[in-house]
């Protein structure tokens, strides 16, 4: 999926103009984020499990060559095979070709945002294997051609109606009306491509290093399936999603879990470790992991944005943050949306590209306020304002433009300056002559007309508060 | 081996290292700062403290469990869980009826409980390519599918299953009905003792392949966040407390 990440504005606006999508946007605050309030209300010591798991994250950061080399042995030891890619296409082409040797038709999936990243489902596509995505939001998305709407609900956005007009044209029959019997029609299209399917392919939400275990977490029953059906079972994961022990794993999944949908687990946590044993029932013969680079190294490299890597997709920052609910997980333009979107898909696209991302955000603080493992996004964001403004590292530019240096010049020279100060205020009170009403300024001439756009501004006071301040201070004086 | 080291190299240009780090000190927020030679003691003490406090767990189970959604049976005898059972397939008009090869099942006579109301019971184990496939034929068809649990987890109403020699990891999946029986002695109390005890079986070589933790019904919310259950998984689901 070809990045839009250049296009906020315009999609911003139009998803406010859409009755459709903020009528489905409406129950995130009081479903999942009100979900996420009271199970953390209801969690022993969850202000300490979350100071734990930033700092086991952030150690696991600091040595991930470490942890992801223990991780693959462990893997290797249990019969996976491991493959580490630096990017999008050596990931994609690592899993062509496996598909080519093993002469695999159908692969069934179980939702994963890496895939989104990479783009998977098209390059399977090209090479002749159908894809079939099991989540059922997923499925959803993948039918209508779209990126997940949300990191955990990837179909938010769509309305019953919706749901019942694409599934009667996938499927045929009967036009369902309710979630229940659109749900059961999708149950019976999927159901029979477990069974065809020759490969499975999932996520992953943690991979134990002590161990090499890989963890699932889902609610449906489809990453059961993929990891359980096809003979061959292909897990993809982000290089930051491996964690040191075992017995860290209660509290990840309570963070996680409880995070995402409030839940106190979810229906299916899913332990794999490599492939099945010889006198196992069932299970697939071949387990291959994909470790993923994709641009993570960037983050990893400014250490002003390595926490970004700390992230454990939870989506509780989306369901936070006044702006996503608002504008939606399209305006985003990516893979990834909301405030951690905002940070990431500028880092794993382009931040040229992404420009108005970092400025998404009122920088409210909620989403620092929810994240479990304390991420301080708005930091991060104002670290990418910066970083474009100043032409940084990340900018691709080498400074900022020229009008924006002038004017931060000019600037500095008049807060230094009392006389200048007094003289800007005396010019500007009589430029703004002609636009003020009742106090406000309604309409500013560009470049600063983007600001009275959707609001007014306050006019330059008639007297200047260094003024009313000595003359307020001369009278309590001679009154006092 | 040369995409990783490569990837390792890359990881170690973005850190500021250029040599793995030479001895890494797990801070004592991870576990893995916990000796494993610990592991063993700490993995009875908390099964010891689970058997003291197993009445005070067994209700805190039965509430969890109840609230993740499942139908909970407590019942005191072997032959009240079989009929528990038949009278639960009886009630999805259970045609054929898959079951693990837990021996609790066997001990209850599951199999004759359910034959006499003219249900068949399949047993499924480790087979031949063939056997597996008929076997995959007849789970999916199956109305129900029968387990014991290898624990139960208080805190969250869960239980777990893991894949072996006898446990088909498609028995508590491919049906649309799935009846856990749970004996008292494995019952923790939360994800922690699951996860010491995991953490052991790896040190002790026996970790297996797979392991599910499930909590409820199968469940979706991703038409307009209406919560509905029985998607690719079990719809229905039974959780039966052997006092
Ligand atoms: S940044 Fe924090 S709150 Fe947002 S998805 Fe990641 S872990 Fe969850």
């Amino acid at each position: 999926m070809k990045p839009k990440t250049g296009d906020f504005n315009r999609a911003a606006a139009s998803a406010l103009a859409d009755a459709d999508v903020q009528r489905n946007m409406r129950g995130l605050y009081d479903g999942f984020h009100m979900a996420r309030e009271r199970a953390a209300e209801a969690t022993p010591n969850w202000e300490d499990l979350r100071d734990r798991a930033r700092a086991v994250k952030a150690h696991t950061i600091e040595y991930l060559d470490h942890y992801l080399g223990m991780a693959a042995e462990n893997v290797e030891r249990a019969g996976g095979k491991v493959f580490f890619a630096k990017d999008a296409d050596e990931a994609s082409r690592y899993i062509l070709d496996l598909a080519a040797a093993r002469g695999v038709k159908t692969v069934i999936k179980s939702k994963s945002m890496l895939s989104e990243e990479m783009g998977l489902n098209a390059r399977l596509e090209e090479a002749g294997v159908e894809p079939v995505e099991t989540d059922l939001g997923e499925y959803l998305i993948q039918l209508r051609g779209e990126t997940p709407y949300h990191i955990v609900a990837p179909a938010l956005h769509l309305s019953k109606e919706q749901v019942a007009d694409l599934l009667q044209e996938e499927i045929g029959g009967p036009r369902y009306e309710r979630a229940e019997d659109l749900t059961a029609a999708a149950r019976e299209q999927l159901r029979g491509k477990f069974f065809e399917a020759d490969m499975g392919i999932t996520g992953a939400n943690f991979l134990v290093a002590e161990t090499g275990t890989l963890v699932l977490v889902t609610n449906e029953g489809n990453g059961r399936m993929c990891t359980s059906m096809p003979k061959v079972h292909v897990a993809i994961m982000g290089m930051e999603k491996v964690v040191p022990s075992m017995e860290d794993m209660g509290m990840f999944l309570r963070l996680l879990i409880r995070s995402a949908t409030g839940q106190r687990l979810s229906s299916y946590v899913t332990l794999v470790n490599g492939v099945r044993r010889d006198d196992d029932v069932d299970g697939p013969e071949e387990f291959h992991l994909v470790v993923v680079d994709n641009g993570r190294s960037k983050m990893l490299a400014d250490p002003a944005l390595r926490e970004a890597l700390y992230c454990l997709r939870c989506g509780a920052c989306l369901n936070a943050c006044p702006v996503y609910r608002k504008v939606g997980g399209h305006s985003y333009g990516w893979v990834y949306s909301g405030p951690i979107g905002a940070v990431v898909s500028p880092m794993l696209t382009s931040l040229p590209d992404a420009k108005d991302l970092p400025y998404a955000s009122s920088l409210c603080g909620a989403c620092r306020e929810v994240c479990p493992v304390r991420i301080d996004i708005p930091r991060m964001l104002l670290h990418m304002r910066s970083d474009l403004a100043e032409g940084g590292p990340h900018s691709g530019s080498p400074r900022a433009s020229l009008a924006e240096r002038l004017t931060m010049k000019a600037w500095r020279l008049a807060v230094a300056r009392p006389w200048m100060l007094r003289l800007a205020n005396r010019l500007a009170r009589l430029a703004q002559r002609p636009l003020v009403k009742d106090g406000r300024l309604r309409k500013l001439p560009p470049p600063l007309s983007a600001w009275t756009r959707h609001r007014t501004f306050p006019a330059v006071a008639s007297r200047p508060f260094r003024d009313r301040w000595r003359s307020e201070l001369r009278k309590s004086r001679r009154d006092g | 081996m040369a995409d990783r080291q490569a990837f390792m190299a890359s990881i170690r240009r973005a850190l500021g290292r250029d040599a793995p780090g030479a001895s890494v000190q797990p801070p004592s927020e991870t576990a893995l700062s916990l000796d494993p030679a610990d592991l063993d003691a700490r993995a009875r003490a908390a099964a010891n403290d689970a058997s003291e406090r197993s009445d005070e767990l067994m209700d805190a189970l039965a509430r969890s469990a109840a609230s993740a959604g499942w139908k909970v049976a407590r019942v005191s005898t072997l032959e009240e869980a079989a009929g528990y059972i038949r009278s639960a397939a009886l009630d999805v008009e259970a045609k054929t009826v898959v079951r693990s090869a837990h021996e609790l099942l066997d001990s209850m006579g599951i199999d004759a409980a359910l034959a006499n109301v003219g249900i068949r019971a399949e047993t499924m184990t480790a087979g031949d390519e063939s056997g597996r496939e008929a076997l995959r034929e007849t789970a999916f068809h199956a109305e129900m599918g029968v387990t014991g649990a290898d624990y139960a987890i208080a805190e969250t109403g869960s239980v777990a299953l893991l894949a072996r020699a006898e446990v088909s990891r498609l028995v508590a999946l491919l049906p649309p009905a799935h009846v856990a029986v749970v004996e008292r002695a494995i019952v923790l109390p939360s994800l922690d003792e699951l996860f010491t005890l995991r953490r052991g079986a790896f040190y002790d070589g026996n970790l297996g392949s797979y392991m599910n933790i499930i909590t409820g019904p199968s469940r979706s919310a991703d038409i307009e966040q209406t919560l509905v259950t029985g998607v690719h998984g079990p719809g229905e689901v039974h959780m039966v407390l052997l006092e």
